[in-house]
């Protein structure tokens, strides 16, 4: 269950592709206020495990703020161990971000219909807005995206100190970052799946950030996982 | 004003595009063959960077980037403002820019050299700020990067070839840091690596190609370096070699980078456009030895099919299509043929039937074609390889640009790039100082 904020997103997420495609012409239906894709452009997924996802670069951490406003890295150390998936938002973005994020509530929902992937898997937005998206922004964002099934894999939402902090992470993700018209940001929307030894697995632009593509990823590197744990065990 | 943001594919970014209309920031220009995981400009183009091959005792004799200024209210408009050498000539052939736009990575066939310039910093004036010079190494025997295709984050960079000069070719990945990513051999009759094979499966490579929504990726063949590089007129003679040519399609399961069928499209198919509209789930090529347009369409979910649909002039004269631009509508496809140096215009609002409905000479020999997203601007150069080129009168070298009234093209500007002392002008990609913060 999530905020109305999140449901009228979608609905207008839903309107504007009507608006290009027809209404009749693909399914608008939502689930949980979720901007649901049309199921005759859904994208074939292979099955979890058939394929290999080659490690692209190592993940960097950073310096950042939870929502509370405690300093703590990026990939939190403690933390590691897990598979993450991380999305780098700024939360006044009006078009990329909130469809990445309404992918994320997606990813969530599904992930919390398959106990072994909610355990072994995080959600993580960052935003590259650090003077707007303060950690009480954030937490506001976040009770309004956030799932409160218990089932359902930890999603945090981060920000930077300030620009100076940020520098480094963007730097090191490959994400420039630069300001735009009417005081937005310009930017290409990128998600980066990060394995528990911390590279950097999969990314994703919008168009391949499909909850179930992502969550097959996440499979694939469980299944990964476990052949390993089974080579060490003997 | 340009705009930063993705290149509409699939519903979301139909979804995307429409929420940009909502706030006025229709999207009008840009090229219609980029990556769709591009960054994407949606003004006019300010410049055109044209990968241009050196040639002995002409400038600096190197390939080189060259910009040419596209800006109408510019008093350099129509000129060449910018060179970017890079020492030496590497067989100068295709590049492309990264998901960002911020790097342009050039490749060169004949050394397996890859340049990266930054377009970000100066856009008028591209810097070389990286040599990739472990390619054949590092990809594990691939050579002769053909071109650079943007997916998130990192270049898919096709090979024509490998170590031995043979057609056995691979799709290579480094990331956008310069660094091997991952390396994935066509299959072949030996090493299908799972594919149905329709006739035959060759293993050679030339263009590769996503159409996201769809999951689907398909590469065509062309032939290796050891026929690339030699002389056309030698070539031709040879009989053994010239049965060294693509005569195949693959389609790939692009997110797990597997083969699933190689289809049969004999007399060699280059260049790759998928349709852009949200229901057309085809793609069009052209076959330069049978002088044939094909259609590569999936019939029914996973199960795809080529056919060819149209001849382009007439076959028996070789005119050896080259480049092909479909608009962005889904309804015209521009073919170029090398050796008439003619251009035709073909209606395929059927994709079944294209029909022809222009032509015009553009000069004595032509190669690329780029045509802005809005359709109104179009772009034409005439290298095609070092060795292929035509010799004497014949070997005009320049970039000419037109505009294109729907029914007819009309001259915008030419420049010739011998008399510039440049080069032979090949690959062409368009420039926007607005993507980028001052």
């Amino acid at each position: 269950m999530r905020s109305g904020a999140r449901s009228a997103l979608a609905a207008l997420v839903v309107g504007a592709a009507a608006l290009v495609q027809g209404t009749s012409a693909h399914d608008a239906s939502a689930h949980d206020g979720h901007a649901a894709r049309p199921a005759a452009a859904a994208v074939p997924v292979p099955p979890p495990g058939s394929y290999r996802l080659p490690p692209i670069k190592p993940a960097a951490g950073g310096g950042v703020l939870d929502e509370s406003g405690r300093r703590r890295d990026l990939l939190d150390r403690d933390r590691r161990g897990g598979i993450t998936v991380l999305a780098l938002i700024y939360t006044r973005c009006g078009d990329l971000c909130p469809l990445a994020t309404a992918d994320m509530a997606r990813l969530q929902d599904l992930a919390a219909a398959d106990p072994a992937a909610a355990r072994g898997m995080r959600l993580v937005s960052l935003s590259f807005d650090p003077e707007h998206d303060t950690p009480e922004v954030m937490r506001d964002f976040a009770a309004a995206w956030r799932s409160s099934d218990p089932a359902a894999p930890a999603w945090e939402f981060l920000t930077a100190p300030d620009r100076a902090a940020l520098a480094p992470i963007l730097a090191a993700y490959g994400q420039p970052v630069e300001p735009g018209p009417g005081g937005g940001l310009n930017h290409v929307f990128r998600a980066f799946l990060i394995d528990p030894g911390g590279l950097v697995r999969n990314i994703y632009s919008l168009d391949l950030f499909d909850p179930a593509l992502v969550l097959t990823d996440i499979r694939t590197l469980l299944i990964e996982e476990a052949g390993r744990g089974d080579v060490r065990a003997r | 004003m340009a705009r930063f943001r993705a290149a509409p594919a699939g519903r979301i970014s139909l979804a995307v595009l429409a929420v940009s209309t909502l706030l006025g920031a229709p999207a009008r220009a840009d090229e219609t063959c980029l990556s769709p995981y591009m960054a994407k400009i949606t003004g006019i183009e300010d410049f055109v960077y044209v990968w241009t091959l050196g040639v002995e005792g002409l400038g600096d004799g190197s390939d080189k980037l060259v910009t040419v200024d596209a800006r109408e209210a510019s008093p350099t408009f129509g000129k060449p403002i910018h060179a970017a050498s890079v020492g030496g000539r590497h067989e100068a052939h295709h590049g492309g820019f990264t998901d960002d736009r911020r790097q342009f990575w050039a490749a060169g066939l004949s050394d397996s050299k890859i340049f990266v310039f930054d377009v970000a910093t100066e856009p008028a004036r591209p810097r070389l700020v990286k040599v990739i010079d472990d390619f054949v190494e590092k990809s594990g025997g691939a050579a002769g990067p053909h071109g650079a295709y943007a997916l998130p984050g990192r270049m898919l960079i096709p090979s024509l070839s490998n170590r031995d000069g043979t057609g056995r070719a691979a799709l290579v990945e480094y990331a956008n840091e310069g660094h091997h990513v991952a390396t994935h051999w066509l299959p072949t009759d030996a090493a299908p690596n799972g594919a149905r094979i329709e006739a035959g499966a060759d293993g050679y490579g030339y263009d590769a190609r996503v159409l996201p929504r769809r999951n689907a990726m398909l590469t065509s063949s062309f032939t290796g370096l050891a026929n690339a590089l030699r002389p056309l007129g030698e070539l031709v003679k040879d009989g053994e070699a010239m049965k060294r040519f693509g005569q195949t399609m693959v389609v790939w399961d692009f997110h797990a980078r597997q083969p699933r069928t190689v289809l049969s499209v004999p007399g060699v198919p280059l260049e790759i456009r998928w349709a852009w509209g949200p229901q057309h789930t085809y793609a069009f090529t052209s076959t330069a030895l049978t002088s044939k347009l094909w259609l590569v369409r999936e019939d029914a979910p996973g199960a795809w099919s080529a056919r060819p649909v149209a001849e382009i002039g007439d076959p028996s004269a070789l005119p050896l299509p080259v480049d092909i631009s479909l608009s962005a509508d889904d309804r015209t496809l521009f073919v170029d043929t090398f050796m008439d140096g003619t251009t035709r215009v073909f209606d395929i609002s059927d994709p079944d039937a294209p029909r022809q409905i222009y032509e015009k000479k553009i000069g004595a020999q032509l190669n690329m074609v780029s045509q802005s997203w809005d359709g109104r601007r179009i772009y034409y150069t005439s290298s095609l390889l070092a060795n292929w080129d035509k010799t004497g009168d014949g070997n005009e070298q320049f970039l000419k640009a037109y505009a294109w009234t729907g029914r007819e093209l009309t001259p915008r500007f030419a420049i010739d790039f011998t008399a510039e002392r440049l080069g032979r002008p090949h690959m062409m990609a368009f420039g926007a100082a607005s993507l980028y913060a001052r």
